[in-house]
C-alpha cells in the first residue's frame, strides 16, 4: 500500500481507460448476478471472464498475489468448516445421498463436496472484479466516480477522507500500540492473561481517539475556510467526461445482466447439481 | 451543542471520513476466535463514534470503513457483514438523541449508561442476525454454520463493546468534566 492508501497500479488496458463510474456499476451488476446464482456452470463462466480481464490489464501478480492467498485460504477454511460441521448439507438441497468419507459423527457426501466447491467458485468469482476495481483506479478518481452514480458529493468526499487517512491512521495506532508495549502495556500473549491484555488495548484506544477528534478539527478548519460544502453541487480534479468506449461498456453491461435475469428466472435453478 | 442530525455540514462529512478510516486502522488487528471469525476492537471505535456523534455518523462511517478494510485487506466486500457494521453503529448512536446526554461536555449520568449498554447490544445482535439472514439467501451459505459464526462473533462483539467501547466513552466524558467546572443552574 503506498501513501495515499490506494493499491493503485498504473497502466493502460480496457479497464484503465474506463470511467470509474462505469466500473462501479459493471462491479455492482457483477456482484448482484453472483448473489443471484448459486451454479458451478455459471461461475465458472463468470470467473473464466474476470481471469482474463485482470491478465489483460497487466497487473503484475505480485501485487495481487497476497489478496489472492487471503482469498484461497479463506475459501479453504470456510470450505472445510462446513464440511465438518455439516457433512450432510447437500442433501437438503439436492434430496440424495451418496456417502463418502466416515468421519465417526456423521458421514461426509459427495452433494456436499459438490456445495462446497460450487460456494468456493461463488467467492472466486468476486474477487476478479473486486481486484479489477481497485488496482486500476486512482483513490481521487473514485470519489468522483461515486458522485456521478448519484451519491451525495459529501458522502463521496467522506469515503475520500477515509481512504486519504487510513494508512496515517494505521501508523499512528501502531506507534501508540509500541509506545505503550515500551511501557510494558502490550496486547501480545507474553503481556499477561486475556483480561490485562484487554485493558491495555483501552488504554491505547482513549489516545488514539484523542488525536482523531483533534485531526477532525484541523480537517474541519482547512475545508471550511476553502469554502467546502457552500455548493450543492461540485467539480472534481480527477473527473472525467464519459467516452464513448464507457456508455459502450454500461451497454454490454446491461445486456449481460439482462441475459443473466433471465437465465436465473427462466432456465436455471437457484442451485445446479450434476447427480 | 448539538445539531440536527440529517444535517451534512463539513465537521459531519470530516468525522465520518475520519471514524471510517479509524474503524478501517483498527480492523487490521484480530483474534481469531472460530471459522472465519475473529474478535476485533474496532467494534469498541463504533460505539464511541456513536456516542459522540450520532447515529447518522455511526451508520454511515461504520459502512464505509467495512467496505474499505474489506476492499484493502481482503480484496473482496462482505456486504451482508458491512451493513451489520452500519446498522451496529446506528444503534450504538440511540443514546445521542438522548436529552442531556453529552460525553463532548461531560455529562453523562447512570442511566444513560445502562441506556447505552442495552441499545449497544441489542444493536450488535440485530445487526449479526441480519448478517445471518443476509448469508444465507444471497450467499447461500449452510445456516448450521453461521450460527456457530454468528453467535461467536455477537459474543466477542458485546464483550469488546462491555469491555471497552463504554469505558472508553465514560472515560471520554470524564476528561471533558475536568475541563468545564461551571454548572448551569436551573
Amino acid at each position: 500500500m503506498n501513501r495515499t492508501g490506494s493499491l493503485y497500479e498504473p497502466g493502460n488496458s480496457l479497464f484503465h481507460r474506463l470511467d470509474g463510474a462505469v466500473k462501479l456499476c459493471l462491479f455492482a451488476i457483477w456482484t448482484i448476478l453472483t448473489f443471484l446464482f448459486l451454479d458451478l456452470r455459471v461461475f465458472g463462466v463468470m470467473l473464466a471472464l474476470g481471469v482474463i480481464l485482470l491478465v489483460t490489464a497487466g497487473i503484475p501478480f505480485k501485487r495481487i498475489a497476497f489478496l489472492f492467498w487471503i482469498m484461497i485460504i479463506f475459501t479453504v477454511l470456510n470450505s472445510v468448516f462446513i464440511v465438518l460441521i455439516t457433512p450432510t448439507f447437500g442433501t437438503r438441497l439436492t434430496g440424495t445421498n451418496t456417502p463418502l468419507i466416515p468421519l465417526g459423527y456423521n458421514t461426509i457426501n459427495a452433494e456436499t463436496l459438490f456445495y462446497v466447491l460450487t460456494l468456493s467458485a461463488k467467492y472466486l468469482t468476486l474477487l476478479p472484479i473486486t481486484l479489477l476495481c481497485i488496482f486500476t483506479t486512482q483513490p481521487s478518481e473514485f470519489a468522483a466516480s461515486l458522485n456521478r452514480i448519484g451519491i451525495p458529493y459529501k458522502i463521496a468526499y467522506a469515503v475520500s477522507i477515509a481512504l486519504r487517512y487510513i494508512p496515517e491512521l494505521t501508523a499512528e495506532f501502531r506507534s501508540t500500540l509500541h509506545s505503550m508495549q515500551a511501557r510494558g502495556m502490550g496486547i501480545s500473549k507474553e503481556d499477561g492473561k486475556l483480561m490485562q491484555r484487554f485493558r491495555n488495548l483501552s488504554a491505547v484506544v482513549v489516545p488514539v481517539l484523542q488525536s482523531a477528534l483533534h485531526r477532525i478539527d484541523s480537517v474541519t478548519n482547512a475545508m471550511e475556510l476553502r469554502g467546502f460544502g457552500t455548493q450543492k453541487r461540485r467539480t472534481w480534479y480527477s473527473g472525467k467526461d464519459m467516452k464513448s468506449l464507457d456508455w459502450m461498456m454500461i451497454g454490454v453491461s446491461v445486456l449481460l445482466f439482462g441475459l443473466g435475469l433471465w437465465l436465473r428466472l427462466k432456465g436455471l435453478g437457484p442451485y445446479w447439481f450434476p447427480f | 451543542m448539538k445539531k440536527s442530525l440529517f444535517q451534512l455540514n463539513t465537521k459531519t462529512v470530516v468525522t465520518i471520513g475520519i471514524c471510517a478510516a479509524l474503524y478501517g486502522a483498527t480492523g487490521f488487528i484480530g483474534v481469531p476466535i472460530g471459522p472465519d471469525t475473529s474478535l476485533r476492537p474496532a467494534i469498541a471505535l463504533l460505539a464511541i463514534f456513536g456516542a459522540l456523534f450520532g447515529p447518522v455518523v455511526g451508520f454511515t462511517a461504520g459502512f464505509i470503513g467495512h467496505v474499505l478494510t474489506d476492499l484493502l485487506t481482503s480484496g473482496m466486500v462482505w456486504w451482508g457483514w458491512a451493513l451489520g457494521s452500519a446498522l451496529t453503529g446506528a444503534f450504538m448512536g440511540i443514546i445521542y438523541l438522548y436529552k442531556g446526554f453529552d460525553p463532548l461536555a461531560g455529562l453523562v449520568k447512570s442511566k444513560h449508561i445502562g441506556f447505552f449498554a442495552v441499545y449497544g447490544i441489542v444493536g450488535i445482535i440485530l445487526s449479526l442476525l441480519f448478517s445471518w439472514w443476509f448469508d444465507i439467501t444471497f450467499m447461500g451459505e449452510p445456516s448450521d454454520k453461521l450460527v456457530i459464526q454468528v453467535s461467536l462473533a455477537s459474543l466477542s462483539n458485546i464483550a469488546v463493546f462491555v469491555v471497552l467501547g463504554i469505558p472508553a466513552v465514560l472515560g471520554y466524558a470524564k476528561r471533558n468534566r475536568k475541563a468545564s467546572n461551571l454548572s448551569v443552574n436551573e
